[in-house]
């Protein structure tokens, strides 16, 4: 089948259900959502504890609640969405290849898209634990997955690696249906989940929580039967004197995200480094014109706030652009990164809108800091800076208009 | 009672204020570190009884999926979990389910209901 669209935007989650809804609001005529799974919202589906929506909705939602919420602002449009459906290709002039059980094939030309496929957790392979492959091996999303959709408990006896917000909202998930947590054990001297979640997650139920230690083994045959757990050294080294095993069913793993870019790389998109995902302006327009991005596969954000903030722009501006009203000029100047940061998003200003920028710290500050957005002289001061909690500020369009070099962003202890 | 000096981490939202706090068991004396009067309350209450909201999946028939995800509907002290918990092991429900139907009305005499957090619709 062979169709036209304005806007399409692939996935469903919190990021593609805000931009489907905006790019409607904003006027674009006929707005497709595609969803490779049979239900909309994406990761929400299965985030069943709350704290979603605090700020967008002065809400304390759990994540079904909160994608039922959007999803019902959808339905009060004429958006059009597909379930089942993959998209398989994307080409830079903005036709969408996806295959569908319902419409078997489609091709699907339109004049704007909005990347919103979100992020794919790090597995064993990405990090290298050495050992054996027994069952019982798995991330903290994929056992989130089996709790909370397909009911059924993936051990009894977990050990987890990393201490990423899914890590433990797991430890107590699983806590909860019975199993035993033994411990979480993070290579970093800091948590990199937010630290409510340690409260509640982890003090609540008295799990403990290792710093700067990693998991140097697997053991077992057919099924897990234990891991070695060591300290590391201030380069991340296992200390050998310090190793231990520790016997357990399950190793569940939540040592982070990547942004999920495949279709993007087809579409040939300018891919960063750091943050894994399309450099993107504040419009988040990526080096393709007509090619919006947002929430996960942009940067991986710590709230779904934000990352609805950014669905919600990237909609708005596919639509101006399915409309005509953001041709024109091109012209950017890079956003990078100064002292103390290790991210940033986005990574070029466009002179379009208002730049509300996300900032990553490279390390912990527990003291009072000032961001410096050079070369503007304006200072905004925060009470600390954690690398797992991003810091957002906005710059008003009139402030920027005439910047010419890069902007560069640093956090100073003040 | 001699004064107690303890320290919170406030969970009403993810600022996850650093409060610390001096009490000498039934009054609080000073307070510091929190930014909102939503966090005063938290320190307050965790002092006493430590609530929270349960959120939890229970088992259903008719539908897509084995399990549906429900919470309570306010608070309830969280040493209570586990007998919440294992009350719900024993109920199945039937579907189709709405969003915020009462699923189970005072959970264990808390008086809080237990809520579906999603529709499930019947297969």
């Amino acid at each position: 089948m062979i169709m036209e669209a304005d806007v399409a935007v692939i996935g469903s989650g919190p990021a593609g259900l805000t931009a489907a809804i905006h790019a409607h609001k904003s006027g674009a005529r006929k707005v497709l959502l595609l969803e490779r799974e049979e239900e909309l919202g994406g990761i929400l589906k299965q985030c069943i504890h709350n704290g979603f929506g605090l700020e967008q909705f002065k809400q304390d939602y759990t994540g079904p609640e909160y994608a039922e919420r959007l999803i019902k602002d959808l339905e009060k449009t004429d958006v059009q969405y597909f379930l089942n459906t993959l998209v398989t290709d994307l080409s830079s002039d903005r036709v969408i290849t996806a295959l569908s059980p319902e419409h078997g094939t489609l091709e699907i030309k339109v004049k704007s898209i909005v990347l919103a496929m979100g992020c794919r957790e790090r597995t064993r392979g990405s990090i290298g634990i050495s050992g054996t492959r027994p069952a019982g091996i798995l991330t903290a999303g994929v056992a989130q997955r089996f709790v909370n959709i397909d009911g059924y408990l993936p051990g009894k006896e977990i050990v987890i690696l990393g201490s990423g917000d899914i890590g433990l909202i797991m430890a107590r998930r699983l806590t909860l249906e019975g199993a035993k947590v033994i411990g979480v054990y993070e290579i970093m001297n800091y948590t990199g989940g937010l630290k409510r979640n340690i409260v509640q997650c982890l003090n609540d139920f008295d799990i403990p929580l290792y710093l700067s230690h990693t998991v140097t083994e697997i053991r077992g045959k057919e099924r897990v039967e234990g891991v070695v757990v060591a300290r590391v050294d201030s380069n991340f080294h296992p200390v050998e004197e310090s190793e231990k095993l520790i016997k357990c069913d399950t190793l569940l793993l939540s040592v982070g995200l990547i942004p999920e870019n495949e279709l993007s790389k087809k579409a040939g998109v300018e891919l960063s480094a750091t943050t894994r995902g399309p450099v993107t302006t504040e419009i988040m327009e990526t080096s393709i014109p007509g090619i919006f991005t947002c929430g996960n596969v942009s940067t991986v954000f710590d709230l779904v706030d934000y990352v609805a903030q950014t669905g919600a722009a990237a909609g708005d501006c596919a639509a101006r652009y399915a409309s005509g009203g953001l041709s024109g000029s091109r012209k950017s100047v890079d956003i990078v990164a100064g002292e103390n940061v290790r991210l940033l998003f986005p990574l070029r200003y466009g002179f379009q809108d208002d730049l509300v920028l996300f900032i990553r710290a490279m390390e912990p500050v527990e003291k009072p800091v000032t961001i410096e957005v050079a070369p503007l002289d304006s200072k905004i001061n925060r009470p600390y800076a954690r690398p797992n909690e991003m810091l957002r500020l906005k710059i008003s369009k009139g402030k920027l208009a005439e910047v010419k070099q890069p902007i560069r962003v640093s956090i100073r202890e003040k | 009672m001699a004064t107690e000096k303890r320290h919170f981490v406030c969970v009403v939202c993810p600022i996850g204020c650093e409060i610390d706090v001096v009490h000498d068991g039934s009054k609080i004396i000073s307070m510091e570190g929190s930014k909102c009067k939503k966090s005063e309350e938290f320190v307050s209450q965790e002092l006493v009884e430590p609530m929270r909201i349960l959120t939890t999946t229970v088992r259903i028939q008719g539908s897509r999926w084995p399990v549906i995800a429900v919470r309570t509907d306010k608070s309830v002290p969280k040493r209570l979990f586990p007998r919440i918990m294992r009350q719900l092991k024993r109920i199945k429900l039937e579907a189709p389910v709405n969003i915020l139907d009462v699923v189970v009305r005072d959970i264990i005499g808390t008086g809080a209901n237990i809520i579906a957090t999603r529709t499930m619709p019947r297969e």
